[in-house]
């Protein structure tokens, strides 16, 4: 029996709103990705993207359809469990950072880890790994004000990774940055996939981001308006 | 991870120290009234007792009248006790150790150009025995200035320090109202008691110098009764009742028209009221921890809203909403915690600086310092609870979009 992909979306559809203001924002999307592999969703804006990779992050639920993350149907598990899910395999990283304010760099990296109840000097152990494995040695005790926007991103990605998750869902990673710290986030994210098999969804605007990917599915209103692997776009 | 939560709650405390502080003002006097008034309240209560106690131990009044009690309404008597009545219970009543009559005025004291108002007292020697009182400089009034109504009196530390200062006031004349009297001695200080009133503003006369030359009649107010060691009030009380029947001639089918106390019982009756008001009081003061509890709920509304970013990275990165639940439930009791510790440190000093004014002891209770740590938790638990499960039930998505 093969394994079930890592993410498998049949059929989904997730509608806002009622009647007149009915929006669906996914419109039948089905889509498989499997463990290891690194796919940027690309799209304009409104046409999906950040939708899919909610339910993606198992932080939605879609209105129709299945949601299958692991072979588990998690379109149906509820609050408590999505985030029994999300603390053991999933690691988000935003547009903007979404680090704890006025809390230290090591702090932030541990927050994951607390929540599995890990003790404090085991914690500390593993978020000075993750901070060295994106770079940031000796910047632990900074607070986010400290530090600047692309060391704050790899902050984040340090919290992301430190859980050892399967898969690291990005939401327009580099959207903040400059065209020289862009290209640094994808190289470390580009290292995190080759080195630890860890499966990336990233959304991106920019083709040349994109490019890091080893697969593109691009969203137009709600669908899947093409897909495909790097090797063919070249 | 509780340790964890309490540390994170300290920290977002100290962050707004001042917005905390005021959060916490409703808290604060609420525990502090509550917990000045039950330890001045045990204070007054204590200082009563041993004021009672101090009037004489085994001690039994008999008076004029009789007040209502329940079922029964009062007796008014316009016969007043009389001489005639201390006779028969000094020839007649076993297992007395001190009989004395005595009446009271308070009567305007003059000497030089200095006055003071006083509460003089007319008594037998047995008077002394019976409410444990002494003479520390100078002496009594013999039996001889008794029967002759001597112009002599003793007088108390209040008054001896009004009118004549540090000097010693024997072999001087005062003016005690329209008599003029010798003093010959002075009574041992003794305080206030647990109402405030001065118990060394006093002068002492033969109660028959009394009648004459203050009252002016010869009733006698009250006859104070000490038990011996080995008769208990109760047994006295019923052969002092029997007496003064008899010297009254009231006849079987009628009732008393004096009565007999037990000093005893009086002083747990007063105690008793003196704790009710106190818990009357503290009632009232746990009103405002009401208050404050409202004030606990506005300000975790408000740090739940602020904060809903922090709580949607929380729930994404694997929080479940009891975490978050925990963590606001926590913050809100270690916020009210911290009021209710302030509120004691305040209403013990509160207390302590009444003791110090009302000169009664300085009586904390472990148990109601506890009582009011735990009180304190409780509302915090309680009116943080609302807050707390709004933060928890934020949808993970909506929170992050915050702002
Ligand atoms: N919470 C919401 N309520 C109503 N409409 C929404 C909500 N979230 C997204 N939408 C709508 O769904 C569509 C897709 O949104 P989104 O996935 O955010 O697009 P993208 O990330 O590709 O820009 C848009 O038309 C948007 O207005
Ligand atoms: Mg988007």
């Amino acid at each position: 029996m093969a394994e079930a992909p890592l993410i498998s979306f049949q059929q989904v559809w997730k509608t806002y709103g009622e009647g007149e203001a009915r929006v669906h924002a996914l419109a039948g999307v089905d889509m498989t990705i499997e463990r290891g592999d690194f796919v940027a969703i690309m799209g304009p804006s409104g046409s999906g993207k950040s939708t899919s990779m909610n339910i993606v992050g198992c932080l939605d639920t879609p209105t129709k359809g299945r949601y299958g993350f692991l072979g588990v149907d998690a379109g149906r598990l509820d609050r408590t469990r999505r985030a029994i899910l999300r603390n053991l395999h999933i690691g988000f990283v935003f547009q903007g950072y979404n680090l704890l304010p006025r809390t230290t760099a090591a702090e932030n990296v541990e927050l994951p880890l607390i929540y599995r109840g890990m003790a404090s000097g085991e914690r500390r152990k593993l978020a000075m790994q993750a901070l060295g494995e994106v770079g940031l040695d000796g910047r632990e005790h900074h607070t986010p004000a400290e530090l600047s926007g692309g060391q704050q991103q790899r902050v984040a990605i340090a919290r992301a990774i430190v859980t050892r998750p399967t898969l690291l869902v990005a939401d327009e990673p580099t959207g903040n940055l400059d065209t020289a710290r862009s290209h640094e986030i994808m190289e470390l994210m580009t290292r995190l996939n080759a080195d630890y098999g860890l499966t990336i969804v990233m959304v991106t605007h920019e083709p040349d981001i994109a490019g890091y990917a080893r697969r593109t599915i691009a969203f137009r209103d709600g669908q899947i308006a093409s897909d495909t692997l790097q090797a063919e776009a070249a | 991870m509780l340790l964890e939560t309490i540390r994170l709650a300290l920290r977002s405390v100290r962050r707004n120290v001042l917005r905390s502080f005021l959060t916490l003002l409703g808290i604060v006097i609420g525990v502090a009234a509550v917990i000045a008034m039950l330890t001045i309240g045990s204070g007054t209560t204590a200082k009563v007792r041993s004021d009672i106690s101090a009037l004489g131990s085994n001690l039994l009044t008999v008076r004029s009248g009789r007040p209502a009690s329940p079922g029964q309404p009062p007796v008014r008597s316009n016969r007043p006790l009389e001489d005639k009545d201390v006779a028969a219970l000094r020839s007649h009543l076993l297992g007395a150790r001190a009989i004395s009559g005595a009446s009271q005025k308070t009567v305007n004291v003059v000497s030089g150009t200095e006055s003071l108002s006083v509460s003089v007292t007319g008594s037998d020697t047995g008077y002394f025995d019976a409410r444990n009182l002494a003479v520390i400089d100078g002496r009594l009034y013999s039996d001889a200035e008794i029967r002759s109504g001597a112009n002599v009196c003793l007088v108390g530390e209040t008054v001896r320090q009004q009118f004549f200062g540090a000097a010693s006031p024997l072999g001087s004349t005062i003016r005690v109202g329209r008599m003029s009297c010798d003093i010959i001695g002075l009574l041992e200080p003794k305080g206030y008691t647990g109402f405030g009133q001065d118990q060394d503003n006093v002068v002492m006369m033969p109660l028959t110098t009394f009648q004459r030359r203050i009252a002016g009649n010869r009733n006698i107010e009250t006859i104070y009764v000490a038990a011996d060691d080995a008769t208990p009030t109760s047994e006295l009380q019923t052969r002092i009742e029997d007496i003064i029947r008899d010297t009254r001639r009231i006849t079987a089918d009628k009732e008393d028209d004096f009565n007999v106390r037990d000093m005893t019982q009086i002083a747990d009756a007063m105690a008793s009221a003196t704790s009710t008001m106190t818990g009357m009081l503290s009632a009232v003061a746990g009103v405002s921890l009401l208050v404050g509890g409202i004030g606990i709920m506005n300000i975790m509304l408000v740090s739940v809203t602020e904060r809903t970013r922090e709580i949607g990275i929380r729930l994404a990165i694997g929080a479940h909403e009891k975490h978050i639940l925990i963590q606001f439930l926590v913050e809100a009791t270690v916020l009210s915690v911290l009021g209710g510790l302030i509120g004691i440190a305040i209403g013990l000093a509160l207390a302590g600086a009444a003791s110090l004014a009302l000169s009664i002891p300085f009586a904390p209770s472990l148990a109601v310092v506890f009582m009011a740590v735990g009180f304190s938790a409780l509302i915090g638990m309680v009116f943080g609870f609302f807050p707390a499960l709004r933060g928890a039930r934020l949808d993970p998505i909506e929170a992050l979009r915050h702002e």
